[in-house]
């Protein structure tokens, strides 16, 4: 029985007094793509937020990949590090060229030298298609070329874990694409992803398990057939005809 | 190939119109433009040709007394004060044998800041070792006391060398203290931020001339023996406190203007605070606030002059002693002309500096 990934036990987040997140259970395998869906305000962002403690847990268990999340900024950074995060805004850091974008963390924070950092910043922009933007800056490229360098700066720090919160959800229809392309890629090669995402092509294609979330809970989790084609919970069967009729 | 430029449309060119004809469209498009036009014209003819008359024709260069100056004068300016005094000016007090030191270690400070304009400077590393090597060396040609220098006490330094000295230092002092307090009060304790808070709503609250005042002539009462140092530093001190109070509002609208996100992908990628503060927050927040920034060091420089109500003599100061002698009275305007047209290179080339800083931070946004 292999370690898991990602592990939540009756996790609960509050925001004063409004219950934000409740009994959150899940495990995450290595290597398995689970993707997060559920309408707005569910607190399926804030549920990936929780697990690289952007934000804090007020009682329940996070473990990624055996370290467990507490108030100890060792194991805060620990997380952090392995847990690669790709945002719906890209923020990318716009007073750095594309290369130190990449380069940055794993300089400071996994201390590799620049010429090393710099090598393996150029494989994984080949990786997402745009090697030759590597000295321009972000303001200089299209959102979805800027969400690829989001998504290679994240590789960079070689995480074993990658949590996508809505990655697509500020692009223009037509750069979707060639984001999605890029996190297939990213599924094939094994991969362990958490992806908050309406993009239910992309949830049919690559998920292991969908999961969806309602009010601070996880109302349903299956395959993706399963979850698509015959839903169980009436919340479930609403939303995703809501989905669909769009 | 037959292509010629009636068939593409992208080489058609319009005749690129001449100088005259741009003048006419620009100043005398209508009746009422041509009349503004040269009535402002002839306005502005008037005033210069004033000034130069009393600037250069009727002006009397080289009479290196008061006297015959004086005599010699048909309305224009007198120059000779500028030529015979500008020792003062410059130096003030300082033996005048040592004065090479005061002007080289000037030179080394103008060196500095024009150093830090180059790019490759631009690290926090680099441009602190600039500044606190270029300060040092000010420092010890002022002073002396080293390298078989004879010692100049701060009572003598005087003229733009003090001038730059306090500038110099309070930026020194006062830049690190204002991200210091920034962070500070910005703080997630509200004990700290608040207390900062109060710290600076007061120090911002109060006139500059009585906190030079308090840290010249009352600090010496309060503190102990050890800590009073001399009034030209507690007078430093004072001043650095007040440009960090301002400073700090200045860079914590630099950090409110940056996107939370900023700071959430920083910390998303496991770096550290002081990571993230130095190369994520810092920068741009710094980038932020450049105008008002430079707005501060701008007011930071001519300000220095309020130094001589505790008997300091900068470059104001020396100007008004250097043409205050029963030689040179006569000449007040001109020396005042001369101190002006220094400030005026130095805060003009630190906005010329500034606008240039902006344009190339730009050169990554759209």
């Amino acid at each position: 029985m292999t370690e898991p990934a990602i592990r939540m036990e009756g996790m609960n987040k509050f925001y004063g007094g409004f219950h934000a997140l409740k009994n959150i259970d899940l495990e995450v395998k290595p290597g398995e793509k689970i993707v997060v869906c559920g309408p707005s305000g569910s607190g399926k962002s804030t549920m990936i937020r929780c697990i690289n403690r952007l934000e804090e847990h007020q009682s329940g268990l996070i473990e990624v990949m055996g370290t467990v999340l507490d108030d100890d900024v060792d194991h805060i950074d620990e997380i952090r590090r392995e847990a690669g995060m790709v945002f719906q805004n890209f923020n990318l850091f716009p007073h750095m060229t594309v290369l130190d974008n990449c380069t940055l963390a794993p300089m400071l924070a996994r201390m590799i030298g620049r010429a090393e950092a710099e090598k393996t910043a150029m494989q994984y922009l080949e990786r997402v298609k745009i090697p030759d933007q590597a000295h321009k800056y972000p303001g200089q490229l299209s959102g979805g070329q800027q969400q690829r360098v989001a998504i290679a700066r994240a590789l960079c720090m070689t995480p074993d874990i990658m949590l996508f919160d809505e990655p697509t959800s500020a692009l223009d229809p037509e750069m979707i694409s060639e984001v999605l392309d890029v996190m297939v890629g990213l599924a094939e090669e094994g991969m362990t992803m958490v992806c908050v995402t309406h993009e239910m092509g992309f949830a049919r294609q690559v998920a292991d398990r969908v999961i969806f979330m309602a009010d601070g809970e996880i109302i349903e989790e299956g395959a993706p057939d399963q979850f698509f084609d015959n839903p169980q919970n009436e919340r479930t069967k609403t939303f995703l005809s809501q989905i669909v009729g769009h | 190939m037959t292509m010629t430029a009636e068939t593409a449309p992208a080489t058609v060119h319009m005749q690129e119109p001449d100088l005259l004809q741009r003048i006419k469209a620009k100043y005398f498009a209508t009746r009422i433009d041509a009349i503004v036009s040269v009535a402002f014209g002839a306005l502005a003819l008037w005033i210069i040709w004033s000034l130069l008359n009393w600037a250069v024709f009727d002006a009397t260069f080289g009479a290196n007394r008061g006297d015959v100056c004086r005599e010699d004068l048909h309305g224009g300016a007198c120059w000779s004060v500028v030529s015979t005094r500008w020792r003062i000016v410059l130096f003030g007090l300082y033996p005048f044998e040592e004065q090479w030191r005061s002007g080289l270690a000037s030179l080394v400070m103008l060196g500095v800041a024009v150093l830090s304009c180059i790019p490759w400077f631009w690290s926090t590393r680099r441009l602190p070792i600039l500044w606190l090597t270029g300060f040092a060396i000010f420092y010890v040609l002022m002073r002396g006391g080293w390298f078989g220098l004879v010692e100049v006490t701060e009572q003598n330094w005087g003229g733009l060398s003090l001038t730059v000295f306090i500038f110099a230092a309070v930026s020194i002092l006062g830049m690190p203290l204002a991200i210091v307090f920034a962070l500070l009060r910005r703080s997630d304790l509200p004990w700290i931020s608040k207390t900062m808070a109060l710290i600076i709503d007061t120090i911002r609250s109060l006139p500059l001339l009585s906190i030079m005042f308090t840290f010249a002539i009352v600090m010496p009462f309060v503190l102990p023996d050890w800590a009073i140092g001399g009034k030209l530093y507690r007078v430093i001190v004072g001043y650095a406190l007040f440009f960090a109070c301002y400073q700090a509002e200045i860079i914590r609208g630099g950090m409110q203007a940056l996107p939370v996100g900023q700071e959430e992908a920083a910390k998303a990628l496991g770096l550290k605070c002081r990571h993230r503060i130095g190369y994520i927050v810092l920068p741009q927040a710094f980038r932020n606030a450049l105008p008002p920034t430079i707005n501060q060091f701008v007011i930071t420089f001519k300000e220095t002059s309020l130094v001589t109500i505790i008997g300091f003599f900068d470059v104001m100061a020396s100007g008004r002693a250097a043409s205050g002698t029963a030689d040179w009275n006569f000449a007040v305007i001109e020396m005042y002309v001369f101190v002006g047209l220094i400030f005026f290179v130095f805060v003009f080339s630190l906005s010329r500096y500034g606008a240039y800083l902006e344009r190339r931070l730009d050169t990554g946004r759209r």
